[in-house]
């Protein structure tokens, strides 16, 4: 190539920032804003079991409604998600209100709470999927160590399996939200401790008081963190019960997976997919925008 | 600081009430770990005879070396080795690239600043969140087009895609507390662009790489979704083929094998985060909580 | 109001020994300042005091009762922290009311505590605000009310002046010395300010290193300071601290400053001086404060005991109200304090006139005072 003229060379000084981050910002249009509104395309197709760009309007979604498989997606989703963010929750501030009492072992229990996080979905379900096994898990040892009428046949029960979704979710999750709320504990001015040991507060007065109330944007965070994992669910699903029995734990990832690729009814999948998008833009975008606007807090 | 005065301490009942909740609650948080490990190393018939939670009679191996070299997933019956080498190639590639394109990105955003970075970061930022299930179907098509369907690169492409969002956000966030001055300190002195980003931001960097690349290696090695859907077939990553081990196996269920596959597929994550554990938080703190 | 004792306190982390062997008392109604750089454990005594740290050895008597073991809030105290400490989800009133709450005080009674201080401290419009939306002079007030609103037998205050811009400082020092005036109540005060010391105290309790160096009024501490790390702490511009040798002649004593071939200055002592530690060709260092060091004319309204010196002006810095002369004595240089107006030329020859009734006299050696 011949010597880069002057022009040139300036001219690419001034746009080099830029230039570095278009193969990325490129990318990302394409392939998350570009891939979202080809779906969203889809989803007013005439899709069945390959792509056919026939619009058709809002068919597929009036379809997705009426469909039995999508109302138990959704109600398997609230009611999972609600439980699965409440207890994280609770069980999250419990252990980090009790690791913060200087406790000599913090260093070997944090730990231990946290390592679910590192697994993948498909080892949490299989690893759950065993310890859960009727025949074999969790309900015949009991049994065999004398219990024996004990019985946790919730992962083959139609009407219990999802519950068990719920247990390995948080098994998974809580230490991390414990994390969360650990840091927010130690984020409290000291001095105000102080303050409050003068005045008397102690115990369970100076949590109820003092100390939770400030830990509002904790779980704010937590929330939305954990409502958008929930509405992503999808390897725990397939790992722990496969969506099964029959529909039973249904959620709207694994619906929309199905019912794109295995059910040909593509043009239904991609207007489920664009339901998921659009509950978590509602949940995300406010958030996000409320984080990335607001200038710090003058203390 | 406790939020608990160490010299008013509590009663000793109290004390004892809190390690023991702590210790109930680590067990059952290690009860899973141990059932898989435990019923990893059993023969068969001790498993249907005997209860879960009790160690093996006799230890085996046999079940770790049948997921490792012959247990049938699929067509082939040659174990997990080759889905193990299949993520490995996965993810060192994908992780590396998107922690550096992550690093630059975070650099332009903080200290190249242009008109509209902040809808660029916004948009970029945004990507995170996404449901993925919105860019399967786009996604497998155009792979195909590329010619790289069902391959390790398909997905290399794919992982680096939709990380980039995550490492510029960490970088970012890590570049917005490093001192400007020296950055202009260093144009003065007649650094260009790419000579400032490598004499003077990345030398102090290397706590933000930790915490990415840790990051992009667990959230990469456990992905199921993207690898089901983009190379389910002989590129499969070691959690495609751990789920086709486990719930597509005919006839006898070899849960002994089944658990010591779900151990392997663990073992890389486990052990990075056994080994660098306070990044891990870190990373997963930075990736949500923001400010 | 109460008194407060301390004695023989000592504080250690570990093997480190924090502070050694504390004996301070105070009567009620004293304004005790403990000031000290940092790192002297004035800090820590505090804490102790309010019964936030473990006592490793010693006693704390409020009132005549042993306290080392008692709870903080049993010890009737109250304490105004640096950063004010107010909880944030709280209203202001509910801040100035949340130690009484915890206490059982009835509703109605707290409301009227509440409003009996407001107007003390003229926050009653501040009341059903949230400390995010208080300035820093607001808080601070907010923080004194609450301390205020228990009526302790001891208020504690750990630099409390520390986070305000300097013009507010001035300001809310004042208000706290009339606080004191007007409710008679006893006062540890934590800084590291001498100037908020020196305005403030009744007592003050000069630390350094674990250590109280002396401890003693204002006046005794500012004109006869135990050492020369008190004499150079406390006063703004500092005391100025001269090396030299005491000469006597007959029942004389006079410190000749600087020797040899460069410029030797001889400044006789006063007759009446207390001279009973003092021995000829005792190595001391001479202490004068700058305004001890100043023109004829001013001197003459100070003291008596005058020594009148030719010397050089090497820098001169009026600040309106005086001029601040950087000069030489005997070959050392030393602050002189000047009445405004004087025409001084840097380099130019002047006349002092040096007061020595108020010179200090300290061991080289040893650095305690001797005269």
């Amino acid at each position: 190539m011949a010597a880069i003229t002057g022009e040139t060379r300036s001219w690419l000084q001034r746009w080099l920032p830029q230039l570095v981050l278009s193969p990325s910002f490129a990318l990302v249009i394409l392939f998350v804003y570009g891939f979202i509104a080809w779906t969203a395309y889809i989803s007013v197709s005439a899709s069945r079991m390959l792509p056919n760009y026939k619009y058709v309007g809002m068919q597929q979604y009036s379809k997705l409604w009426k469909t039995l498989n999508w109302q138990v997606a959704l109600d398997n989703l609230l009611v999972f998600g609600s439980l699965y963010i409440i207890i994280c929750s609770l069980i999250g501030l419990l252990l980090a209100i009790l690791l913060d009492q200087k406790i000599r072992a913090e260093g070997l229990l944090r730990p231990i709470f946290l390592y679910p996080m590192a697994l993948s979905f498909i080892v949490t379900g299989t690893a759950w999927k065993w310890f859960l096994n009727p025949g074999l898990g969790l309900q015949h040892t009991m049994q065999s160590w004398g219990w024996e009428s004990f019985t946790f046949n919730w992962l083959v029960n139609p009407k219990m399996a999802i519950y068990t979704v719920v247990i390995a979710a948080v098994w998974q999750s809580s230490g991390f939200v414990m994390a969360m709320f650990l840091a927010g504990l130690r984020g409290i001015d000291h001095e105000q401790l102080k303050a409050a040991q003068l005045d008397g507060a102690t115990g369970f007065r100076l949590y109820r008081r003092v100390v939770i109330p400030q830990l509002g944007p904790v779980f704010l965070s937590a929330f939305v963190v954990l409502s958008h994992m929930a509405i992503k669910s999808y390897d725990l699903v397939v790992a722990l019960t496969g969506g099964g029995p029959g529909n039973a734990t249904e959620m709207p990832a694994t619906f929309m997976y199905s019912y794109t690729f295995t059910r040909n009814q593509m043009g239904i999948g991609a207007a489920s997919a664009m339901v998921m998008l659009m509950t978590v833009v509602a949940i995300m975008v406010p958030y996000l925008y409320a984080e990335l606007k607001e200038p710090k807090h003058v203390d | 600081m406790s939020t608990n005065s160490q010299h008013h301490g509590q009663s000793r009942v109290l004390r004892v009430f809190i390690y023991t909740t702590l210790i109930v609650f680590a067990f059952m948080y290690l009860l899973p770990l141990f059932v898989m490990l435990v019923t990893s190393f059993k023969s068969l018939d001790e498993i249907r005879q005997g209860n879960m939670m009790a160690l093996p009679n006799t230890w085996t191996i046999e079940p770790w070396l049948s997921a490792w070299g012959s247990a049938c997933i699929g067509m082939s019956c040659e174990g997990l080795k080759g889905y193990f080498m299949n993520s490995v190639m996965m993810v060192v590639p994908a992780v590396l690239i998107s922690t550096l394109v992550g690093a630059l990105n975070g650099y332009v955003l903080t200290k190249w600043r242009f008109p509209g970075h902040k809808v660029v970061f916004g948009l970029l930022l945004f990507s995170c969140f996404i449901p993925f299930q919105i860019v399967l179907v786009p996604m497998s098509q155009v792979l195909g087009w590329l010619g790289i369907a069902g391959t390790t690169a398909g997905l290399v492409l794919v992982h680096v895609t939709y990380g980039i969002g995550f490492t510029t956000l960490f970088f970012r966030n890590y570049y917005e507390a490093f001192p400007t001055e020296l950055v202009r300190a260093a144009m003065i002195d007649g650094a260009g662009f790419f000579k400032i980003f490598w004499r003077v931001l990345l030398p102090s960097s290397a706590p933000i790489f930790v915490v990415t690349i840790i990051w992009q290696f667990t959230n990469t090695w456990n992905d199921f979704l993207f690898g089901a859907s983009f190379a389910a077939g002989e590129s499969a990553p070691i959690t495609v083929a751990l789920n086709n081990l486990v719930n597509s196996s005919t006839g006898v269920k070899e849960y002994n094998v089944h658990m010591a596959a779900a151990v392997l597929a663990a073992l890389p994550t486990l052990l990075v985060y056994v080994l660098a554990g306070r990044y891990f938080v870190r990373g997963l703190m930075a990736g949500s909580v923001k400010g | 109001m109460a008194s407060l004792n301390i004695q023989k306190i000592c504080k250690s982390y570990g093997k480190i020994e924090v502070l050694k062997d504390i004996d301070i008392s105070i009567d009620h109604g004293d304004f005790l300042v403990l000031v000290g750089p940092s790192g002297c454990g004035k800090s820590t005594l505090l804490n102790m005091i309010a019964g936030l740290e473990e006592i490793t050895s010693g006693d704390l008597a409020i009132d005549g009762e042993r306290v080392n073991d008692r709870h903080p809030s049993k010890r009737d105290i109250a304490m105004v922290f640096q950063s004010y400490a107010l909880y944030p989800n709280m209203r202001v009133e509910e801040n100035i009311a949340f130690g009484l709450e915890m206490r059982g005080v009835s509703k109605a009674e707290r409301e009227q505590a509440v409003a009996k201080v407001a107007s003390m401290l003229q926050i009653e419009h501040l009341l059903k605000r949230k400390p995010g939306a208080l300035s820093g002079g607001q808080r601070q007030r907010v923080a004194m009310g609450r301390a205020l609103v228990r009526d302790p037998k001891i208020f504690l205050f750990d630099e409390p002046l520390s986070n305000l811009d300097a013009k507010l400082r001035v300001d809310m020092r004042t208000e706290i010395k009339r606080l004191h005036q007007r409710l008679g109540s006893t006062i540890v005060y934590v800084t590291h300010d001498q100037i908020e010391a020196m305005t403030l105290a009744t007592t003050i309790a000069v630390m350094k290193d674990g250590i109280v160096q002396q401890l003693g009024t204002p006046e005794e501490i500012y004109n006869r300071p135990a050492n020369t790390f008190v004499a150079s702490f406390m006063g703004s511009p500092a005391m100025n601290l001269l090396p030299g040798k005491l000469l006597r002649s007959g029942d004389d004593y006079a410190v000749k400053v600087g020797g040899g071939s460069a410029e030797e200055a001889l400044l006789t002592l006063p007759s009446h001086s207390d001279k009973s530690a003092l021995s000829d060709g005792q190595e001391v260092m001479l202490g004068l404060r700058p305004e001890m060091v100043t023109d004829p004319v001013s001197a003459k309204a100070i003291g008596h005991d005058t020594v009148n010196l030719q010397c050089p002006v090497e820098v001169a810095e009026p600040t309106g109200a005086d001029i601040y002369a950087i000069t030489r004595i005997g070959g050392h240089s030393i602050t002189a304090r000047l009445r405004a107006g004087l025409d001084l030329r840097a380099g130019s020859t002047t006349e002092f006139a040096v007061d020595m009734s108020r010179a200090v006299l300290f061991d080289t050696g040893s650095e305690q005072r001797i005269a």
